[in-house]
C-alpha cells in the first residue's frame, strides 16, 4: 500500500503543476490542469487511505476524479452514453460526477499503485474521449457498464 | 513510420488546427484516383475533337490543363456536393479574325456531334467554355483558345461570347494561364516534411474509403502530397469561398486565378497550412482594402502577361469587393479560434463546419474522434506532459515526452449505466 507521502511525490514529479489542496496522513486533495486534446481542464482528485472502518467514502477505495472546469456538458441527446459518459452519477449535480476510470472487477487499480501513473492518465484518456463524445454523440474509448447489482460495488 | 512522421509537421503531436486543416483540405480535394479519371477523360474529349470527322479536326494545337488542375488544387465544385471541376484549355488552329461566338460554337459542335455519338447531349456552350458533364458530377470546362504569337507559346486570346447578346458585344481577352501555372509552381516551392506527413494522411484516408467504382491510376497516388502548404491553403481558401457564396444567389465568385495570384505572392516555405492562410489573407486583403479605401475596385493581373486581367469579371462593383473583404476577415478570425487551444473538440467541429461546410468537417471530427478513442482504448498511446493524448501508432522515438510519460497502466472505462431518477 503506497502512503500519502509518497502519492505527493510521484504527484510532483509528474504533474507538478497540480497542487495539493488538502494533506493529511491518511487523505490528500490536489486541484491541477488536465488537457485530453487541447483544451485545458480544471480538475480534482481526492484519495484517501483505506484505514478508516466501514467508511463510506468511495475515495478510501480509489482515488475519486472530478472535473471543476469547465463544468462538464450534459448530453440527453447522445447516441451513445446520454447524458455522460463513464461517470458516477451524483444525483445532487450530475455535473460534479467523478469520472468512472476502471474496472473495479479487473483489479485495473489498487492501494498499490500511484494515482500519478494511473488515475491521472486515465482522466486524460476520459477527457479525450469525452470531447469526441461531445462532437460527435459517440463514445470511441470503450469499456463497460456496471450491471444493476453491481453499482453499489462500483 | 519514423521520427520524422511524428514531428514532421502534421504529426500526433502537431497542433490540433493544423491536423484538422490538412483533413479538411484532403477530404475536399480531387482524390488520385479521380485524378486519373480526369486526366482520361481530358484525353477522350481531345482525341473525339480531333475525331476524322470532327468540324476541329487537324485543327487543335495542344489541350492543355489549366487553372486548378495545373497547380493541383482542384476542390470539390460548389456546384454539385460531390462533382469536381476540371478546366482545360484548348487551343485552336483557326484564322485569327474568327468571331468569338463562332470559335465557342465551333468548339461546341466538335465535342457534342452527332445524335448517338459519345457526347451528345452531355455538353452545354458557355459564355467563354464548353463544359462536358459526367453522371459522376465532375465535368470538363474547355476554354478554346488561339495562339498569338509562335514565339510566345501559350500567349493567346480566349473568346467571351453571351449567345443571347449581340456578336458587336463578344470579345477577345488575352490569356497565358500556362505562363501563370508556371509562375505560381516556381513561388510555392515544396516543403518535404509536409509533403511527406501529407502524403501519409491523405493515402490513410483513401485506403480506408477505397471505392471499388473508381479506376484506380497508381502513378497518380504518389503525387497526391507533391504539393506544398501554400496549395492546401488555396484549397481552403477555394473551399470557404464555395461554402459562402452558396446562399448568396446571382452574385458572381471571386475567381480562383485571383485567389491563385495571392497566394502565389505570398508563398514563403514553410509547411504550416495556417501560416500559409494567414499568408494569403494577408495579401488578399491589403491588395483589396487598398482598393476599397481608394473607391475602386482591385485589378489584379497575370505577372506573365500584364493584359491578362484576373478581376475583369469580378468584382462588378465596391459592394461584391465589401462582401470578400467581410469574408476573409471573419475567414481570419475563425483560423485564430481554430488554432487557438482553449476551445473544446466540439466547439472546433462547429468552426470547421462553419469555414469548410458540414460535410467534411462532421467526417474530420468523427474520424479523428476514432482513432483517439482506438488508441487510448487499446492503450496505444502516450500521454504528454500537459496531459494531451497522442495516438501511438506513428511513434518511434518520443524523444520530447519525459520518460515518465509512457504508458500508463491499461485501464477500461466503467460506471453505472444512466437511469433517469
Amino acid at each position: 500500500m503506497r502512503s500519502i507521502a509518497e502519492q505527493v511525490r510521484a504527484m510532483k514529479r509528474r504533474w507538478p503543476e497540480f497542487d495539493v489542496a488538502h494533506q493529511t496522513a491518511d487523505r490528500i486533495i490536489w486541484f491541477g490542469p488536465l488537457v485530453g486534446i487541447e483544451r485545458p481542464y480544471q480538475m480534482m482528485v481526492e484519495y484517501g487511505l483505506p484505514i478508516v472502518q466501514d467508511s463510506t467514502e468511495i475515495c478510501r477505495r480509489f482515488p475519486l476524479v472530478r472535473v471543476m472546469s469547465p463544468r462538464l456538458e450534459l448530453r440527453f441527446n447522445a447516441v451513445e452514453e446520454a447524458p455522460l459518459p463513464h461517470v458516477y452519477f451524483d444525483d445532487k449535480d450530475l455535473t460534479f460526477s467523478p469520472l468512472c476510470l476502471f474496472d473495479p472487477d479487473q483489479n485495473e487499480w489498487t492501494g498499490d499503485d500511484l494515482i500519478a501513473f494511473t488515475t491521472v492518465p486515465w482522466a486524460a484518456d476520459w477527457l479525450a474521449c469525452y470531447e469526441g463524445w461531445l462532437a460527435t454523440g459517440r463514445w470511441f474509448g470503450g469499456g463497460r457498464h456496471a450491471k444493476r447489482d453491481e453499482k453499489g460495488a462500483a | 513510420m519514423n521520427k520524422l512522421t511524428f514531428h514532421g509537421p502534421l504529426g500526433p503531436n502537431a497542433p490540433l488546427g493544423e491536423i484538422l486543416l490538412a483533413e479538411t483540405a484532403i477530404r475536399i480535394e480531387l482524390p488520385p484516383s479521380l485524378h486519373g479519371l480526369a486526366v482520361d477523360r481530358f484525353e477522350a474529349v481531345r482525341n473525339h475533337v480531333e475525331r476524322t470527322d470532327s468540324l476541329l479536326c487537324d485543327r487543335v494545337r495542344i489541350f492543355y490543363p489549366q487553372g486548378s488542375m495545373a497547380i493541383r488544387a482542384t476542390i470539390k465544385s460548389r456546384r454539385r456536393s460531390d462533382g469536381y471541376d476540371i478546366d482545360i484549355v484548348a487551343e485552336l488552329i483557326l484564322p485569327p479574325d474568327t468571331r468569338p461566338a463562332v470559335v465557342l460554337d465551333m468548339l461546341f459542335e466538335a465535342i457534342n456531334g452527332p445524335p448517338g455519338s459519345k457526347y451528345h447531349g452531355m455538353v452545354e456552350r458557355q459564355t467563354r467554355c464548353v463544359t462536358v458533364y459526367y453522371a459522376d458530377g465532375m465535368h470538363l470546362d474547355i476554354t478554346p483558345t488561339l495562339l498569338i504569337d509562335e514565339h510566345d507559346p501559350r500567349r493567346s486570346v480566349l473568346f467571351h461570347a453571351k449567345p443571347e447578346e449581340p456578336h458587336q458585344a463578344h470579345r477577345r481577352l488575352l490569356m497565358n494561364s500556362f505562363a501563370f501555372c508556371e509562375w505560381f509552381n516556381d513561388r510555392t516551392p515544396i516543403d518535404l516534411a509536409f509533403v511527406e506527413a501529407y502524403r501519409i494522411k491523405a493515402n490513410a484516408l483513401y485506403e480506408a474509403r477505397a471505392d471499388a467504382d473508381v479506376v484506380p491510376v497508381p502513378e497518380h497516388s504518389t503525387e497526391v502530397g507533391g504539393k506544398s502548404a501554400a496549395v492546401v491553403a488555396l484549397q481552403l481558401l477555394k473551399r470557404n469561398r464555395n461554402i459562402k457564396y452558396l446562399s448568396r444567389k446571382g452574385l458572381r465568385l471571386p475567381p480562383s486565378v485571383m485567389m491563385a495570384k495571392f497566394s502565389g505572392d505570398a508563398a514563403v516555405p514553410g509547411s504550416s497550412i495556417s501560416g500559409a492562410l494567414y499568408a494569403i489573407i494577408e495579401v488578399a486583403l491589403g491588395t483589396l482594402e487598398a482598393a476599397d479605401r481608394e473607391g475602386c475596385v482591385a485589378d489584379v493581373r497575370n505577372p506573365r502577361c500584364a493584359d491578362d486581367r484576373f478581376t475583369d469579371r469580378w468584382p462588378e462593383n465596391l459592394r461584391a469587393q465589401k462582401i470578400y473583404i467581410q469574408d476573409l476577415n471573419l475567414f481570419r478570425d475563425q483560423l485564430d479560434a481554430l488554432m487557438s487551444s482553449g476551445l473544446t473538440l466540439s466547439e472546433k467541429q462547429d468552426l470547421l463546419i462553419a469555414m469548410f461546410g458540414e460535410s467534411p468537417a462532421r467526417s474530420v471530427i468523427h474520424d479523428y474522434s476514432a482513432s483517439l478513442g482506438r488508441a487510448v482504448e487499446s492503450g496505444q498511446r502516450t500521454v504528454a506532459p500537459s496531459g494531451r493524448i497522442i495516438p501511438a501508432a506513428s511513434l518511434s522515438a518520443p524523444a520530447i515526452l519525459k520518460p515518465a510519460s509512457a504508458q500508463a497502466k491499461p485501464h477500461t472505462f466503467y460506471g453505472a449505466a444512466w437511469r433517469r431518477r
